[in-house]
Parts: structure tokens; C-alpha cells; sequence
């Protein structure tokens, strides 16, 4: 009975304090001294999801390496402070508060996964702190805009979706599209802008959408078989896409297939995966980098790579597949640190981001961010992929998905 | 839909159903042989597959050895593995006396780490396969395409079946596995060693395992964290029963048909959902599942 | 090492634990109380916003594991759908405040309650069902509830996630980790008491009668299946407070959040600090979680970190951390 009471007390007490107790004003300008600037990364570092960021993390490392040799930003030497977010919501919020609150960053550069990455916006805004993301689309942290987060440094799913409907439609002549997504919110985003293309260059779409775990992948296709379509768009992750494509050949649906950068993270392991090269003989993929990997205009990249992390790069897989999409949210952080001069403040950094515009020469079109807009990159490139060649494809293809704000 | 449409889906539906169901009764199957003997659901039993299908992908693609060598390596290795734990950390686990759910929070450990481990090797993250043990090549049963690879699966889903049935019944280590499973204590007063058989039943429900990845891994394709798909196999066991082999298997087809059937006639994005669904709806009206025995209500 | 240890613990393959029943406190726990009491009131006044999130963090997670308490450690029933009463909390309370702009307090009650009565509802339909068949029911249950989280488009948002607005009372808005602690501890608190009263009423007995032994319940005249109804009612009450906790200091939810892996770690909590009583709930809570927001640190190795965590405690600390450290004291104590 007695602790009964005693807890009761001690909760209203508590209640009372914390209610007058405000948080204190923050200092000006954390992370910030006359030599560094500190700036908090984080990203999956382990787990299911590792593949999205480690490397990712890495790239933005030796950038800022070679920065940081090169004299720093107006004599700063930029330090990072570097935390696991688990590809998790409860976790990337605790990164991110860590870096904000306890580290005391100058500005955030992070995130790769988009689901996880949305639940630190209002915080994030909140604090006012300026947030580059790494390779997060996260379409419903920039949508609507706000004037702190920037993100989209690989696409945004809503140029993925859209494009690829257009070039459906241009390049192959599609007039009715079948079209394989997942039911996350990635999917939800890519098929959106789908629908909004199809809607204006008068293609059909059948579409089915799959949950990323799935095993089974001949109910979906054999359904899209019977729809009859002039060619299937498949927005999923590599691991279903391979799955899909095999299903697809041994179902004898010889359509053209068109795989969005969602899944294109190994395209020789895909090859292997699919088991059959008869299966990629009207097979094209999407993709965001300026090159193929490792082609000559992103060779540089892969070099310093191979400079920076000589132990990583002799390991299978290394460097993994998003790994080149490092270097532009890290391009942009540096630029825009540049741009506000000797004296930065985040309001200044802020600032300089929302009119940042520059050509990262990793990336397939320009980073460039407007007003209304805080996706960095919009512009995709098709390849045709024979299983060993990879041709690509004259033409631009848009979607044609506009924010309505 | 026409009526030829919903004759294809049917005809479709339910040979891929029966072709993925042969893998999820392979799964069902080894989760099944530990439970009958300890009552511990093995949530290790996917990253058990998981570690076995990583041993056949590096001896087969990075060792380049031959099928013959790397069939019974792998199983070998995924007995002792398995036997092994049981032995030196389940043992430990049942003698310290704790409630029985520590057992399952013990394997619910092993699944962490045997996936941390593959990760550790960098080769966990891309989706892989090896060289399938078959060919694959597309066989048209009525309108429904299946492969040659699926009727390998299928065929040794129930022969292992077979094979497990026959021991528990007319082999003697059978019967000692089956009285264990009844009842621990008398087993032991008539001489059985404990320790030996829970060890062979690990290590059996290992070299399922490896079967299992053997088969499936070119099917399924491989990551670290491929070992989820026995969420599937538990399905089948539990609408088969959860301690009976045929059971594990009716358990396994019925899992597979009702996702491809839900698939096509309902919605894709139904598929995920229709094992959970299939098991709630088969608990509520039998609670022991479709061939368990009887419900013992717990004594004094 | 082992043989040692199998000397110190009887052993029998059958015989069940003798599980802490609740007795009155000594003199050194008021004390331990109290000192607890002093920490929870001096923290936000020391450390960061960061802090205070984990700290609101683990003290959902109390209030979940408090839940899972009650039906698995006092009752002994195997309910493994606790994500998903935790998101239905999350959920109502969310959409309460979203919608209608209701006080915090009230859409507390409101997650509490809808959480409950899917629970009851649960409870009923589950009542035939034991041991491995009720877990991977309710584990079923769980997932399927993850995938109506994840489609139910209009009402949860579906894969774009439900942005919760501030929880609000009056003209008072919690906007930050600070402002939210002192609500989530005297929530927190009020749930730990509530467990104790529970635990010691005639409910609390019948609840450990049944984990006995249901025939023997039965011949005593306790109503097993009201009792076993009410424990999972209550336990997804609790779980239902939790998530409507969870939403005052969180400004999205997502279902990828609601899964089984939820579950699980909450199993864990609870079975590593002790199976069965208070204490090791919340202890275990705490020590897990903390455990679990270090090991981020350590990025590379965490799996197998914790994986050999469980399995050394699971091979000896059988009846959990308290215990565990109850014993050894008791040990250096005797000599």
C-alpha cells in the first residue's frame, strides 16, 4: 500500500518538474571551432541492411579525407563522428540524436534507408539542423519540402517509377505495361509517379505488388501473363528481381524486361542468380550513375576506393554495389560549406543547399535542388544487358510525377 | 475471367503450389524431429539451413570440388554442427533447470550469431546461388510449367519423409527417440542415453537442413538473412500438426497451394499473408492442427 | 564447468522452477526504491536529450515487457502478438490525436483500451489452444496484424507511414524527449504499481494457479478461463498504454517497426531478467535495452555479441539476471 502512494507522489512530482524544466537554448553554432567542423554520418553499419550503407559510408569518408588533405573547408578540418543506425526507425532517431544532442554536430550527412530516415524529419526540423542524406530516396522526408532536409543523392522513387514508364512507352512502344512492385514504401512511391506517366503518355498498366520477402513469385507472373502486356518494369530489390526474371523465362514470357535501379546492385551475381542467359535476351536495366560501374567516366572512384581501403577492396563483394553513391551527398555537404564562407552557420548552410546546383560526375544527371524541390537527382539512364555487354541507350526519359504542394 | 483463365490458374496454382510446399515440408520436416523428441522449436532451424547452404556455396563456387564431394561434406558438416550444439549448449541449458522457453531463447542466440558469422565472410549481403544439384529445365504438366529441378525437390521431400517415419517406427533408435519424446524421465529408467539421442536428432535435423539448402538455394537464392523463409516451414508444421511427419508434409503442400491460390485469386499482396491466416483459421477449429494428436491437459 | 554447475542447481528435467511469488519488501529494496526514485528525478536535469530518448525508450519497453509478464510469467501462457497490440496502441492513439486532437491522457486510455479488447477477443478465440499451438497462433495473429499495419492504407497510412502529431493537453504541447519524460515515468510508474496490485490480488493468483496446472486450478474453483481471458486482455492493455507512451515523444511510426522481431526482443527482456517476476521484467527491460543501444557501437560484431549473450545466460543464468546475482551474493555471503 505504502509504495502504492510513494509512486503515485513521486510521479506527479516528476510530472511538475520536467513541465517547467525547458530545454535550454542551444549554444551558437555547435561544432565549430576555428580548426574543425564536425559533422554527424550515419547509416546502417550492420544487420539485414548493411549492404545499403557501409560502403556508402565509406565513400563520403574518403571524400572527405581527400578534403581534409586538400586544406579543409576554409582552413577546417572536417571531423566525423560516425553511428550505426540499423536501417531502423528507433535507431536512426537514436543516431540522430546522439550526433545532435550529445556530439553536438555541425550538420547531418546520413541515412539509407527511406522508412527509417522519415522518422527523424520532425525532429530534425525542429532543431533546425541541416541534413544532407546519404543514399535515402526518402520521397516522405522531402515531400512537402522543408527548409532543412535534402536527400534523393541516388533518385527519388518518383523519378524511378515514372521514367520507366516512359521509356516503356518511347523506347519499346509499350501500350500496356506490366508492372512489379513491392508493397513498401518505396513501391507505394515508384508506382505513384507510374501511374501519374502512364495517366499522361496513355499507357495501361497491370500492376502487382509483392512483399519483399516473398518466395514464390509464379502467382504475380502468371497473372501478368495473362494480361498480356507489351513489356513488365520490375521496381523490386534484387533479390525478387533475379527471382522474377528466372520465374518470367521458365513461365515462357519473352516480353521485354526492364529492372529499375532498385535492383541492380550485381548485375554479374544477377546474371549467376537467373541461371540462364536466354532469359536476359530483351532485358534492360535503369541506372543513376554517370557510367557503368567501373566504366571510365566513375573509374576515379573505384581508385580511391582501392587507395583508401586496400584491405576492403581485396574482400568478396567490396566494394559493394551502392558504394560510388557516396560521394555526391558528400560533394554537396562540402560545397555548400564552402559557399558560405569563412563563418558558416547552419541557417547560411541551409540556405546555400536550397539553391545548391553542381554536376558530381558520379551521378547520371545534375544535383540540383529549387525551392520547392529537395530531391537531389532526377535523371536516369537505360542499358541494354545482354548478360555480359551492357549498351546504352540514347534518349532521355522523364517521369512526369510533379510534387503538387 | 473466363473460365479457361481461372482453369490455367487453378492448374497453375497448384503445381507451383505443391513444387515451393516441397520446400517448406523439407523445413517443416526438421523442425518436427527436434520438436518430437524435446519439445523445443528450433528458431534456429532457417539460419541452420542458412549456415549449411553458405558450407555448399564456398566448397562447390570458391573451392570448385565436385557435386559428390560437396553433397555429403555439407550434410556432414551441418550433423555435427547441429549435434554439437545440442551437446555442448543445450545440454547445459535443459540442466540448469530453467523455464522450458529458455531452450528456445538459447537457438533464438544461435540464429544471431550463425548470421553474424556469414556476414562476417562479406558474402552474405548480395543475394547468391551455386550450380543447382539438377539442370533445371522447364516441364509443361497439363497447361502448368514447373522444372525438373521442383520434381527433385518434391520427390525428396517425401523420401525423407519416408525415411523418418520408417526409423521413428520400426528401427530401434526410433522407438528410444519416440520415448523420449513421450516421456523423458521413464526413457531414461529403461536405459536410453538422453544425451546421445538428442544429439542424433539435432544432428539428423542438421542434415535436413543441408538437404534442404542443397535443393533450395539456387531457388530461393541465398543471403544472410535467407534463414526467415522457415517462418514457412514452422506454417506447415504447425497446420500439419507439429509432431507428425505426414503431417510436416500435407502441411508443407497445403502452405504452398493456398499462397499461389491466394496469389492469383485474390491479390499478390495477399501471399504473405495467407500462411498466418491459414494458421489461425486451422488452430481455431482444431487446435492441435490437422493430424496432431489429442490435446493433453496439463496435470498436477 | 558445467558439472560444477549442475551441483549448485538440482537437476530434473521436469520438476518446474520455483518462480518468485511476490512477497513484502525488506528494508534494503525500499532503499533500492528510493534510490531509483532519486535517479529518475535528477536525470533530466543532467544529461542530454539523447539520454532522455533512450531513457523514454526503455521505459516503453518496461511497460511492454510489464504486459508480457503478466501473461506469460503469471499466467504461463504463450502469447507472442505483442508488437501488434503495442502498434494498435501506437495507432488509436495516434489517429486520436491526429483526427480529433484529443488529450494525451484520454487517447492513452483509448490505445489501452482498443488494445484490450482485441486482446480479450484473442484470448477467447485462443482459449483451446496451449503451449507451442497458442504461441505461433498468436505469433500468426502478430504477423497478420503487421500486414493490415502495412495495407490498411487509409486508416494507417499504409507503407507511407502515419506521421502522430504532438500529444497535447490543453494549450500544452510535447515537442521534445524532455518535455515527454516525466509523463512516460509516471506512466511508467503507475503501470509498475498497477502490476503489483494485480500480482498480489486474488486475480494475481488464480493467474499463477493456472501456469500450475489448469486441472488443479479448476479443482480449486478458479475460473480458468476468465482468468486466462484477463490475462491476455490486460497484457495487451499494457501493451496498448506502451505504444500510446511510444507516441507522445515519436513523430512517425512505421509498420516495419511492428513485426515479430518486436516480440522477441520483449520475450528476451523478460526471460533474461527473470521469468516470472517484477523485478526481472523490468530489469531486463533495462539491461536489454541498454545492451542493445551500446552494441550499436560495436557495428560489425553486435549479431554475434548478443547472440552469445542469450546463450551463455540462457546456459548460466537459467532463471534470470536477478536471480542469478541473488545467488552469487547469497554465495559470497555464506562464505
Amino acid at each position: 500500500m505504502k509504495d502504492r502512494i510513494t509512486c503515485v507522489w513521486l510521479g506527479a512530482a516528476l510530472l511538475a518538474a520536467g513541465l517547467i524544466h525547458s530545454a535550454g537554448a542551444a549554444a551558437q553554432e555547435p561544432g565549430l571551432t576555428e580548426k574543425t567542423i564536425k559533422i554527424g554520418v550515419f547509416s546502417p553499419l550492420s544487420g539485414a541492411n548493411m549492404a545499403y550503407g557501409f560502403d556508402v559510408i565509406n565513400a563520403a569518408k574518403m571524400y572527405y579525407s581527400k578534403v581534409n588533405k586538400e586544406g579543409g573547408v576554409h582552413g577546417r578540418q572536417i571531423e566525423l563522428v560516425i553511428e550505426d543506425d540499423r536501417c531502423n526507425a528507433n535507431d536512426l532517431v537514436s543516431a540522430v540524436k546522439k550526433l545532435v544532442e550529445q556530439e553536438q554536430v555541425f550538420m547531418l550527412n546520413g541515412g539509407s534507408c527511406s522508412a527509417a530516415a522519415v522518422a527523424a524529419k520532425d525532429y530534425v526540423v525542429r532543431s533546425k539542423v541541416p541534413w544532407v542524406m546519404l543514399n535515402a530516396s526518402a520521397d516522405g522526408a522531402l515531400y512537402p519540402p522543408t527548409d532543412y532536409i535534402f536527400g534523393a543523392f541516388s533518385i527519388t522513387q518518383y523519378a524511378v517509377g515514372g521514367s520507366v514508364v516512359d521509356f516503356g512507352q518511347q523506347h519499346l512502344k509499350a501500350k500496356k505495361i506490366g508492372y512489379i512492385n513491392h508493397d513498401d514504401a518505396y513501391g507505394a512511391w515508384n508506382l505513384e509517379a507510374a501511374q501519374v506517366t502512364a495517366k499522361e503518355v496513355d499507357v495501361q498498366l497491370a500492376v502487382e505488388s509483392i512483399n519483399p520477402n516473398i518466395t514464390d513469385v509464379t502467382a504475380p507472373l502468371v497473372k501478368l501473363r495473362a494480361a498480356n502486356p507489351d513489356m513488365i518494369a520490375i521496381t523490386t530489390y534484387a533479390k525478387p528481381a533475379a527471382l522474377i526474371i528466372k520465374k518470367a523465362h521458365e513461365l515462357g514470357i519473352t516480353k521485354p524486361i526492364v529492372l529499375t535501379v532498385t535492383g541492380t546492385a550485381n548485375m554479374s551475381q544477377l546474371v549467376e542468380n537467373v541461371g540462364n542467359k536466354d532469359a536476359l535476351k530483351n532485358f534492360y536495366v535503369q541506372d543513376v550513375l554517370a557510367d557503368a560501374p567501373g566504366g571510365p567516366k566513375i573509374k576515379w572512384v573505384y581508385d580511391m576506393y582501392k587507395e583508401y581501403y586496400p584491405d576492403l577492396d581485396a574482400k568478396p563483394d567490396h566494394p559493394q554495389a551502392y558504394m560510388p553513391y557516396g560521394i555526391a551527398p558528400a560533394m554537396s555537404v562540402v560545397k555548400a560549406l564552402q559557399d558560405a564562407g569563412p563563418n558558416p552557420t547552419r541557417e547560411k548552410v541551409a540556405e546555400n543547399l536550397r539553391n545548391q546546383k553542381f554536376d558530381s560526375g558520379v551521378m547520371a544527371g545534375p544535383i540540383e535542388f529549387g525551392q520547392n524541390d529537395r530531391a537531389a537527382q532526377e535523371s536516369t539512364i537505360y542499358l541494354k544487358f545482354d548478360g555480359t555487354q551492357q549498351t546504352l541507350i540514347p534518349g532521355s526519359f522523364q517521369s512526369r510525377w510533379k510534387y503538387k504542394g | 475471367m473466363t473460365l479457361d483463365v481461372v482453369f490455367l490458374f487453378l492448374q497453375q496454382g497448384v503445381a507451383s503450389g505443391l513444387v515451393i510446399g516441397s520446400v517448406y515440408a523439407l523445413l517443416a520436416l526438421a523442425i518436427v524431429v527436434i520438436f518430437k523428441t524435446s519439445d523445443v522449436p528450433n528458431f534456429s532451424q532457417g539460419e541452420m539451413v542458412m549456415a549449411a547452404g553458405y558450407i555448399a556455396l564456398y566448397l562447390l563456387v570458391f573451392r570448385s570440388m565436385p557435386l559428390w564431394i560437396v553433397m555429403p561434406a555439407t550434410i556432414l558438416a551441418a550433423y555435427a554442427g547441429a549435434a554439437l550444439f545440442r551437446r555442448l549448449v543445450l545440454n547445459q541449458v535443459a540442466r540448469a533447470n530453467g523455464s522450458p522457453v529458455n531452450l528456445v531463447i538459447a537457438t533464438l542466440g544461435l540464429s544471431y550469431v550463425l548470421r553474424g558469422f556469414v556476414r562476417q565472410t562479406g558474402f552474405g549481403d548480395t543475394p547468391r546461388s551455386f550450380p543447382p544439384v539438377v539442370e533445371p529445365q522447364s516441364i509443361m504438366i497439363g497447361q502448368a510449367a514447373v522444372t525438373t529441378l521442383d520434381l527433385v525437390i518434391l520427390a525428396t521431400a517425401v523420401v525423407v519423409m519416408a525415411a523418418f517415419f520408417w526409423m521413428f517406427k520400426y528401427t530401434k533408435i526410433g522407438r528410444a527417440m519416440r520415448a523420449v519424446g513421450m516421456n523423458p524421465k521413464a526413457a531414461q529408467l529403461v536405459g536410453v542415453d538422453l544425451t546421445r539421442i538428442h544429439m542424433i536428432v539435432w544432428g539428423l535435423s542438421g542434415g535436413i537442413s543441408a538437404i534442404a539448402a542443397l535443393l533450395i538455394s539456387p531457388k530461393v537464392l541465398m543471403t544472410a538473412d535467407m534463414g526467415s523463409i522457415v517462418t514457412l516451414g514452422f506454417a506447415a508444421a504447425i497446420v500439419g500438426g507439429f509432431t507428425s511427419l505426414p503431417g510436416a508434409v500435407v502441411g508443407g503442400f497445403l502452405i504452398g497451394i493456398i499462397e499461389n491460390l491466394v496469389g492469383l485469386f485474390i491479390s499478390s499482396r495477399a501471399i504473405v499473408l495467407a500462411p498466418f491466416v491459414a494458421i489461425m483459421l486451422v488452430l481455431v477449429i482444431r487446435p492441435q492442427g490437422l493430424f496432431g494428436g489429442r490435446v493433453e491437459i496439463k496435470k498436477v | 564447468m558445467s558439472d560444477k554447475t549442475a551441483t549448485v542447481i538440482p537437476a530434473s528435467d521436469t520438476e518446474r522452477p520455483r518462480l518468485a511469488a511476490p512477497e513484502k519488501m525488506p528494508v534494503t529494496q525500499i532503499a533500492l526504491l528510493a534510490f531509483v526514485a532519486a535517479a529518475l528525478v535528477v536525470l533530466p536535469f543532467v544529461v542530454t536529450g539523447y539520454v532522455l530518448y533512450i531513457a523514454n525508450l526503455l521505459l516503453v519497453f518496461i511497460v511492454l515487457c510489464l504486459g508480457l509478464h503478466l501473461v506469460i510469467g503469471e499466467t504461463g501462457q504463450f502469447a507472442l502478438a505483442h508488437a501488434a497490440f503495442y502498434g494498435i496502441g501506437i495507432y488509436s492513439s495516434g489517429l486520436a490525436g491526429n483526427a480529433f486532437g484529443w488529450p494525451f491522457p484520454l487517447s492513452m486510455l483509448l490505445a489501452g483500451v482498443v488494445a484490450g479488447a482485441v486482446g480479450v477477443v484473442i484470448g477467447t478465440v485462443a482459449l483451446r489452444m496451449r503451449d507451442i499451438y497458442l504461441a505461433l497462433a498468436t505469433f500468426a495473429f502478430g504477423e497478420a496484424m503487421q500486414w493490415v499495419f502495412l495495407n490498411w492504407d487509409q486508416v494507417t497510412g499504409g507503407p507511407n507511414g502515419l506521421r502522430i502529431s504532438p500529444a497535447r493537453l490543453g494549450d500544452l504541447e510535447i515537442l521534445t524527449d524532455r518535455q515527454a519524460y516525466p509523463v512516460v515515468v509516471f506512466v511508467t510508474l503507475l503501470m509498475i504499481a498497477l502490476t503489483i496490485v494485480i500480482s498480489r490480488s486474488r486475480v494475481g493468483r488464480s493467474f499463477r494457479a493456472v501456469r500450475e496446472s489448469d486441472v488443479a486450478a479448476m479443482a480449486m474453483g478458479i475460473p480458468v478461463r476468465r482468468a486466462k481471458i484477463t490475462a491476455f486482455g490486460l497484457s495487451a492493455f499494457y501493451a496498448g498504454v506502451a505504444g500510446s507512451m511510444f507516441a507522445t515523444f515519436s513523430t512517425y511510426i512505421h509498420p516495419d517497426s511492428l513485426g515479430f522481431q518486436t516480440t522477441i526482443l520483449a520475450l528476451t527482456m523478460v526471460v533474461v531478467g527473470g521469468l516470472g517476476s517484477i523485478t526481472g521484467a523490468v530489469g531486463g527491460a533495462i539491461v536489454f535495452g541498454l545492451i542493445s543501444e551500446f552494441l550499436r557501437q560495436t557495428p560489425s560484431y553486435q549479431e554475434i555479441i548478443y547472440g552469445l549473450i542469450l546463450i551463455v545466460f540462457m546456459m548460466y543464468a537459467p532463471r534470470g539476471l536477478f536471480a542469478f546475482i541473488r545467488d552469487q551474493m547469497g554465495r559470497i555471503t555464506r562464505g
